[in-house]
């Protein structure tokens, strides 16, 4: 079972995200939830065991290429798949230059989550 | 309402063309996220712009492209996507109602985002705004380049406008 970080600064999407997970089928222990990637670097230090994080892109404060260069810098090789509205391919290229492992566009579907995360859990 | 053709030739989109991106869209959001099968009633007869109990969320983009991706709903109806949305029961206007439809204009933003950049790096969305009200009204400065597609979902009826201006 994984414990998971959901970074998303809309409520709705990070529910949604989570409803999606359990719906799945993915092996999900906890789940942990930041409104954008101040938060999500808040979460990661306060010591929480996370497996796999889920980085929107398009947030206020930190967005999900500065949050995913932040989370590298720190050492931190957990994986980081990107959900975000943001499907260009230059965009999605520059997320995984800096270090995210994969993305999904929104919306998506329980199985296209299992599809790709399934993988990686 | 419609496309002007200045925008029409810059973004190689007929009106008819770029309303059936937004209608495909709309179509892909409702039934993956919000599992309802809105059915459009485009070309909309009558602009509207005057909103009565009603919540409206709106995209911009800059760029190459600037403009507005807009969803305008009543409330009504608005709680009943909100509910299905999240899988609760949803009755007043609150976050959760403003989030839902900040949400559904963010990821329509980012569908039309698409079309019009394919790489993405040229177009940038704004966080999404989202104003609700009893009586108002929602104006663009330029409104003959819009398109407007009207859909029905539950028997009850919301909007989809997309304006659109080619950068300098």
């Amino acid at each position: 079972m994984a414990n998971i970080l959901i970074v998303d600064d809309s409520s709705t999407m990070r529910k949604i995200i989570s409803r999606s997970l359990r719906q799945a089928g993915l092996p999900v222990d906890e789940i942990y939830e930041a409104g954008d990637g101040i938060e999500g670097l808040g979460v990661l230090a306060s010591g929480k065991l996370v497996q796999l994080i889920l980085s929107d892109i398009n947030m206020p404060n930190m967005d999900g290429l500065e949050f995913v260069k932040a989370v590298r810098a720190s050492g931190n090789s957990t994986p980081i798949v990107m959900i975000t509205t943001e499907g260009g391919e230059e965009i999605i290229a520059e997320a995984m230059s800096s270090g995210a492992s994969d993305s999904i566009k929104k919306p998506f579907t329980p199985d296209q989550l299992q599809e790709k995360l399934g993988k990686l859990l | 309402m419609s496309l002007n053709a200045d925008i029409a030739e810059s973004t190689r989109f007929t009106e008819e063309l770029l309303a059936g991106y937004v209608i495909d869209a709309t179509q892909q959001v409702f039934s993956t996220m919000v599992m309802m099968e809105p059915k459009d009633e485009f070309p909309l007869r009558e602009p509207v712009s005057r909103f009565k109990c009603s919540i409206t969320g709106m995209v911009g983009f800059a760029g190459t492209y600037s403009g507005v991706i807009s969803i305008h709903c009543p409330v009504s109806l608005a709680l009943i996507i909100t509910s299905s949305m999240l899988g609760l029961e949803c009755d007043e206007v609150n976050d959760d109602l403003n989030d839902a439809i900040g949400e559904i204009a963010n990821m329509l933003g980012g569908s039309v985002k698409q079309v019009l950049s394919k790489g993405g790096l040229d177009v940038k969305l704004s966080i999404p705004t989202v104003i609700s009200g009893e009586d108002y009204t929602v104006n663009s400065l330029s409104d003959s380049d819009c398109v407007v597609i009207p859909f029905v979902v539950v028997g009850q009826k919301f909007l989809v406008g997309l304006t659109l201006k080619k950068g300098d």
